[in-house]
């Protein structure tokens, strides 16, 4: 059977392919699945994200803490009825275990994937454990691509039943360093299969249209569907914590100024003075003015040529997609109507 | 060179156990060059331990020797006189040492009082950097004469990832990105165009992951049809 | 700096080995100042005698005594 006919012309036929594809602004959200085997909690999640973005990202093991299984977590999505990311860290697995849970997920009907090569395991929970890191994500990009095309597992041999059909992604962080390297890494990953980005967070708008100028010289609008990625922010420190912190976050000290101007009302007490309704008060102006400021970075996001979608990081807090994408004006989501190819 | 780390002295006192007659071995190339278990360091291990185990009311018989290289057959011959009536002896060679006592000496319970660390070299007095992973397929050409299968936390081929700030990486800021050096390198040089290119997985085979590794050389070895 | 940095070395290695690191001490001054000098030593003297017979000399005395015994 001809994959072209059956999956309608589209690499995957997945749900954020086909909006994409056809030129609508995408919305995909972040769900952290727990550390436990609760399938309640991913539901419970999905649904505060259903309907408000059109793929939700099922992290895998972030910042190496274990956590269920993006894999796992996706499957229990898909029966919520919403469309998942699958996450894919070259950390934990080599290139055996990457084929075989790939081949299963897509069995399972999950149809996106991110690549990635996931935080280092010194960062987590089980600093003891074995580095796998076989592959990085460019050839994981490279491996599932050709899974996909050419029919072939890694090692050359061909597939002989049906082949997994994934829409793949990969991160960016254009911040990072060497900063002048990023777009060109970005290249490589587009050339190694990836057809759509969602990057590192973004808080610094004109540094971010330096990057996607760079991008744009290199001919990569048409080559990749960008989502950049938007969180909003909790509170002074963490966006403090974000900026001196983590690698590749920036964050504009006008930002800062406004989420620590947004706790003004209770800036006279000292920190034993502040009663228990005085910090969830003042953990409420926090929140509301973090949502602002992520709803007119998505605004101003929508700009910037290139950028052809969003992915919202609202870190434990699922709860505040809802608001940024209602007022980002990015509701309803559409519906697809095409039908669902069929795996074999 | 390979560079070790003397192991804590509770940790020596544990490994001697009750052994009443105790030969401490130092070895005269790469731990002497990082002072883990020359012949100085072994005399003062065989000193420190006299007195910690006598203070706990134990009398044991503990000397030193040094040979040239543990790692050789013929300066382990040395060892034979010394270690008659040794009941352990403690080696202060990294683990390639200690192994090569222990074979050639099997009837003797043998000791590791160093822990080998890593293939690397003294960047400056006092302070060792790893540099080698021994990974059996060296890319070195390709990278400006730098390994990131050793020296990227991650060993990417294709880095680096989004962990890279300020030429270091994420997981200490003390380690350096090998990504930015060899960024920095190449670019140096006018090679960028070298990191467009994809590089393909590693064939992991050539590193200990394919198994234990030997090499024979059939024109080296003695009695071999190429000797005349 | 570095007759400093062994001593420091001295110490640490003699608490690991179980004897008081207050046996080894260094006094900075120059050969002309002849009171600190005899100060130091004064003190120092107090010290170990405050301290005792070094633990391995009474260890020595015990295991002799034990041999004769046996």
């Amino acid at each position: 059977m001809n994959p072209e006919t059956h999956t309608n012309g589209y690499l995957s036929g997945s749900k954020l392919e086909k909006i994409l594809r056809a030129g609508i602004f995408a919305v995909t959200a972040e769900l952290g699945p727990p550390q436990s085997a609760d399938a309640s909690v991913i539901r419970t999640k999905a649904a505060l994200l259903k309907g408000n973005c059109d793929a939700v990202n099922l992290t895998d093991n972030q910042t190496a803490i274990v956590r269920m299984s993006s894999i796992g977590a996706g499957a229990l999505v898909l029966q919520e009825g919403l469309e998942p990311v699958i996450q894919m860290v070259c950390r934990d697995r080599n290139r055996l275990a990457m084929q075989a849970d790939l081949m299963g997920a897509y069995a399972l009907g999950i149809r996106n994937l991110l690549c990635l090569s996931g935080d280092h395991q010194t960062f987590g929970n089980h600093p003891t454990a074995k580095n796998v890191y076989d592959i990085d994500s460019i050839h994981m990009i490279k491996m599932v691509s050709d899974m996909r095309d050419k029919h072939v597992f890694q090692c050359g041999d061909p597939i002989k039943g049906a082949e997994p059909r994934f829409f793949i992604g990969a991160a960016a962080a254009p911040f990072a360093g060497p900063v002048e390297f990023r777009p060109f890494r970005l290249a490589k990953k587009v050339q190694a299969g990836a057809s759509f980005i969602q990057s590192q967070l973004i808080y610094d708008l004109n540094a971010f249209k330096v990057f996607m100028e760079k991008v744009g010289k290199l001919g990569l609008h048409e080559k990749v569907y960008f989502l950049a990625g938007v969180g909003p922010l909790k509170s002074p420190a963490m966006a403090k914590y974000m900026k001196d912190s983590v690698p590749g976050i920036l964050v504009p000290d006008e930002l800062i100024a406004r989420m620590t101007a947004a706790g003004k009302p209770w800036a006279g007490k000292k920190p034993d003075e502040l009663t228990k309704e005085d910090k969830k008060a003042r953990s409420e102006a926090w929140k509301a003015e973090g949502i602002k400021i992520c709803v007119e970075l998505i605004q101003q996001l929508r700009e910037i040529e290139g950028v052809a979608g969003v992915h919202i990081m609202a870190i434990e807090w699922e709860e505040a997609v809802k608001p940024i994408v209602e007022c980002a004006g990015l509701l309803p989501r559409p519906e697809i109507k095409d039908p669902e190819p069929v795996a074999l | 060179m390979i560079i070790a780390e003397q192991k804590p002295l509770e940790e020596l006192k544990t490994l001697i156990g009750d052994a009443k007659k105790v030969l401490v071995v130092g070895c005269g190339t790469c731990v002497t060059v990082c002072f883990a278990g020359g012949a100085r360091e072994a005399a003062i291990v065989s000193s420190s331990l006299r007195m910690a185990t006598k203070l706990n009311g134990d009398s044991k018989e503990i000397t030193d020797f040094t040979v040239q290289r543990q790692c050789e057959w013929e300066y382990l011959d040395q060892l034979t006189e010394p270690i008659e009536n040794v009941e352990v002896i403690l080696s202060l060679g990294c683990g390639i040492g200690v192994q090569a006592i222990a074979e050639h000496f099997p009837s003797k319970w043998v000791v590791p009082g160093l822990n080998t660390k890593f293939l690397g070299l003294p960047i400056e007095q006092g302070v060792w950097s790893e540099r080698c992973a021994a990974c059996g397929d060296c890319i070195l050409g390709i990278t400006g004469g730098i390994c990131p299968i050793a020296r990227c936390s991650k060993s990417l081929l294709n880095g680096p990832c989004g962990g890279s700030e300020n030429g270091h990486c994420e997981i200490n800021p003390e380690v350096d990105c090998a990504w930015q050096l060899i960024y920095d390198r190449l670019s140096s040089m006018g090679k960028l165009d070298v990191l467009l290119e994809i590089q393909p997985p590693k064939n992991w085979q050539t590193s200990r992951d394919g198994g234990p590794r030997k090499i024979v050389r059939e024109d080296l070895r003695l009695g071999s049809k190429e000797e005349i | 700096m570095s007759a400093k940095r062994r001593v420091t070395y001295i110490k640490d290695l003699l608490a690991k080995i179980g004897l008081e690191p207050e046996r080894v001490q260094m006094f900075q001054m120059s050969s002309a100042q002849a009171a600190q000098f005899a100060e130091a030593a004064r003190q120092m003297a107090g010290q170990i005698e405050a301290l005792g017979p070094s633990p391995l000399r009474m260890k020595d005395k015990l295991l002799d005594e034990k041999q004769v015994e046996e």
